[in-house]
């Protein structure tokens, strides 16, 4: 798919305060602790939706039905301004991202967000114009799920069956209840953290690099200024414009990875764009190389546990070669 | 000399030859390099293969014209291009890649691309066939009326269960299914289609194993599809038939597809038939006949008449007075602006036309002997001065305030941003107009007397490229 879409790299600060399921202030939908629900349930499947490449979970926010993209690239909650103008800001924050046109952010407190039965009370979100990837995707958006609403969380991301499990965790990463069917995972990889956006280090023409992992990105992304043994492994196959959000033009190269390696395991092909990745790299304040998006996640079944800091890939069974 | 001639030209033969044979190699065009970005081009290539070398990379016509005439320096659209030869064929092209100075001054948010990505709206789908039979194994759906009620057998297990599909914008939220003695039912009321569903069971997509119809959902899987009956052919008279089966314009005259049920004595099909006027005939033991039941009947141009009926409302133009006119005419978008087809009755006090239109905005106008008019009756004009018509319009667009104002438009998205197109009437103190839009999302403004303005009642808006604002309006499946 020629579209590129990288959701809103906010620049919310973890906030203190706000609810994330595994905490005592978690409830269900019928007001218990999520412990009760389901017979002491402890895990969630959550059916994902796509539009072109995105991900879409679908929730209830103070009252309003509507979709979330699920995106790994945010750090926390951000909502479609068109729907939440009129809330009261508790904070102004300038936002941040890749390109695009300056928008101003606000910072309101959330009541309640009800993802399947996931419950969040009281949390603070970054209000700020989405309405350009409703009118791109055809669907009614919300806001953006980032990361920080995962903490403390397993999540599984299956694109085969389009969905998105949840799993509560101890102190020590492993899975709350009754132990889950074993899955061999072809890869695990330690994950790090900045800012409530993680990072995976994969190979590419020997170099050892510093991906983003970005659900939210309809494309993986390679920098444009990486190592000529990088780019010296990248099939460029076409080079269009950019469409930003104030209509800005920019360009990017498409391109397919011919080496990319995790945990010495190869995952080629891989489509890839190239861009500069200069502005964004000084917003998260740290270098990054790439971030791995759809083309990377459609590669198997992958898990993230936030709090053993690591993931693991089941490849499907054609990747698995 | 003729040994000479005729050696030169092979060599001429070999030239062209050895040039026919240069291929682009498109995998070896463009690589990023110490921080340029550079495109290996080819002096043999044809016209053709520089364009499409061309298209390809985003390369404008001017830049790969210039670069061709081996220009050493190129200004481009801002950016400086360098040309280098690097043997007698190829040279490369060249800039600095990764400073895109424009785009490091914003502060950056979002990016999109150009893409293919095609949004179906769900009346794409309702109406995208103009028929269609269910292929249940089990009787899993029950229909009566525009309602429907489905049911999931079994799943016994299940904590939650959902459907989802066209009909609800394919939330997985809105459609919970509740359990009964044998599984899972659901009611819903829905408009006469085609629509695709899957099921959610304790959040995993599910299909439905007992419906053979089904689509590829693009995600390597596929959508389970069901149509809302709105018609029954029914067929009286011939007990002892062994088969009948119903053809007609809506399946392409197609004679073994459609074979009705013997039900109760009689011979029945349901089915979904796409709003509109379809000619048809049944085929009772390989004979055709028409109707028994529908006294309209029209000829089919080959010498035999076929029975006719029509699905949907069927409206009536008007047009009062013209007594002494001889001809009246409907002309409208609705029929391709035809100037003959659409001829009026005479009636005791005016003109009159029965016709059936599916829900949607047209326009069109009267041809009275010869002379085009607009309707009368109708205070609703387009831009380009045609009558308005919307048939069972799902939106009135509605502006309070301005009553002394001369001209209120309404354009958006649905009418491709018209400054004319939809002319808004005064009633009863505000300012109307209505529309059927196709469900989804719809921006819009008001222009009052040549001043745009968001919906002051609209709490919705949304910024625009333009660095104004635009009202967002959602229209449910």
């Amino acid at each position: 798919m020629s579209l590129l879409m990288c959701p809103a790299r906010i620049s919310a600060k973890p906030a203190p305060g706000y609810l994330v399921p595994g905490m005592l202030e978690c409830v269900s939908i019928s007001g218990k602790p999520i412990n009760d629900l389901q017979g002491n349930t402890v895990g969630v499947t959550i059916p994902l939706k796509r539009a072109g490449r995105l991900f879409l979970l679908e929730g209830t926010i103070d009252n309003m039905i509507g979709n979330f993209i699920l995106d790994t690239g945010a750090s926390g909650l951000v909502l479609n301004q068109t729907y939440f103008r009129n809330a009261i800001a508790v904070d102004d924050e300038e936002a941040g991202g890749v390109t695009g046109s300056t928008a101003s952010v606000e910072r309101i407190n959330v009541k309640r967000l009800l993802i399947s039965d996931l419950v969040y009370t009281n949390m603070p979100a970054d209000v700020t114009p989405l309405g350009h990837l409703e009118n791109r995707r055809g669907v009614k958006i919300l806001g953006l799920f980032g990361m920080s609403l995962l903490k403390n969380l397993e999540m599984v991301i299956d694109l085969r069956n389009n969905e998105l499990q949840i799993f509560r965790l101890d102190r020590t990463g492993n899975r709350l209840g009754p132990p889950s069917p074993v899955v061999k995972y072809d890869i695990i990889q330690k994950i790090g953290e900045f800012h409530s956006i993680m990072f995976v280090k994969a190979t590419i023409g020997g170099k050892v690099l510093d991906f983003c992992l970005d659900t939210g990105a309809e494309s993986n992304v390679l920098s444009i200024t990486a190592h000529k043994n990088v780019l010296g492994t990248v099939t460029i196959t076409r080079r269009s414009g950019l469409n930003g959000v104030g209509q800005d033009r920019g360009e990017v190269l498409f391109g397919t990875l011919n080496e990319f390696s995790m945990g010495n395991r190869q995952m080629v092909p891989m489509e890839t764009i190239l861009c500069s990745l200069t502005a964004m790299s000084r917003k998260y304040g740290c270098p990054i190389d790439g971030m791995l998006g759809y083309d990377f996640f459609a590669k198997g079944k992958i898990y993230i546990n936030l709090v053993k800091k690591e993931m693991g890939i089941c490849l499907k069974p054609e990747e698995n070669k | 000399m003729r040994t000479w001639c005729a050696w030169m030209a092979t060599f001429i033969l070999f030239i062209s030859t050895a040039a026919a044979q240069v291929q682009v190699d498109l995998k070896k065009v463009c690589h990023v390099e110490d921080g340029r970005l550079i495109f290996t081009l080819d002096l043999r290539w044809s016209a053709p293969q520089r364009t499409e070398v061309a298209r390809l990379f985003g390369l404008d016509s001017a830049l790969v014209s210039d670069a061709y005439a081996l220009k050493p320096v190129i200004t481009s659209n801002g950016k400086v291009w360098k040309t280098l030869k690097i043997d007698l064929h190829r040279f490369e092209l060249s800039m600095e890649a990764g400073k895109d100075e424009s785009r490091e001054e914003t502060t950056e948010k979002i990016f999109l691309l150009d893409d293919q990505w095609i949004k179906r709206s769900s009346i794409a789908e309702r109406e995208s066939v103009s028929y269609g039979v269910n292929r249940f194994t089990r009787n899993i759906l029950v229909q009566s009326g525009g309602r429907l009620r489905f049911f999931l057998p079994g799943q016994k297990n299940a904590k939650k269960v959902f459907i989802s599909g066209s009909f609800n914008a394919w939330s997985t939220l809105q459609t919970p299914m509740q359990p009964c003695d044998s599984g899972w039912t659901v009611s819903m009321n829905l408009k006469p289609g085609k629509y695709s569903y899957k099921f959610i069971i304790d959040g995993k997509w599910t299909n439905d194993s007992y419906n053979k119809l089904r689509e590829n959902d693009t995600y390597h899987g596929y959508n389970n599809i069901f149509f809302c009956y709105n018609y029954k052919f029914v067929l009286s008279g011939v007990p002892d038939a062994h088969k009948v089966l119903v053809t007609g314009s809506f399946n392409q005259w197609n004679e073994s597809e459609l074979r009705m049920i013997r039900f109760q004595g009689n011979w029945v099909l349901p089915l979904y038939l796409r709003e509109g006027t379809h000619a048809y005939k049944f085929i009772v033991d390989g004979t055709w006949m028409t109707d028994p039941a529908n006294k309209v009947t029209r000829p089919d141009g080959k010498g035999n008449r076929n029975s006719f009926m029509g699905i949907g409302d069927t409206l009536f133009f008007t047009l009062k007075g013209y007594s002494n006119a001889k001809k009246v005419i409907v002309s409208g978008n609705f029929n391709a602006w035809n100037q003959e087809e659409l001829a009026m009755d005479k009636t005791s006090d005016g003109w009159q036309l029965p016709y059936v239109l599916a829900p949607g905005n047209y326009e069109y106008k009267f041809i009275v002997d010869g002379k085009w008019i607009t309707d009368p009756s109708n205070t609703y004009k387009t831009g380009s001065g045609n009558s308005y018509l919307s048939v069972k319009p799902n939106y009135w667009f509605r502006l309070d305030q301005y009553p002394d104002a001369g001209k209120v438009i309404v354009t958006g998205s649905f009418n491709n941003w018209s400054t004319d197109g939809s002319r808004m009437e005064f009633h009863q103190g505000s300012w109307w107009f209505p529309v059927f839009l196709a469900p989804g999302k719809h921006t819009y403004k008001f222009i009052v007397d040549g001043k745009w303005m968001v919906d002051p009642a609209n709490n919705l808006w949304e910024n625009n490229e333009y660095g104004t604002n635009n009202s967002v309006l959602w229209i449910e499946p």
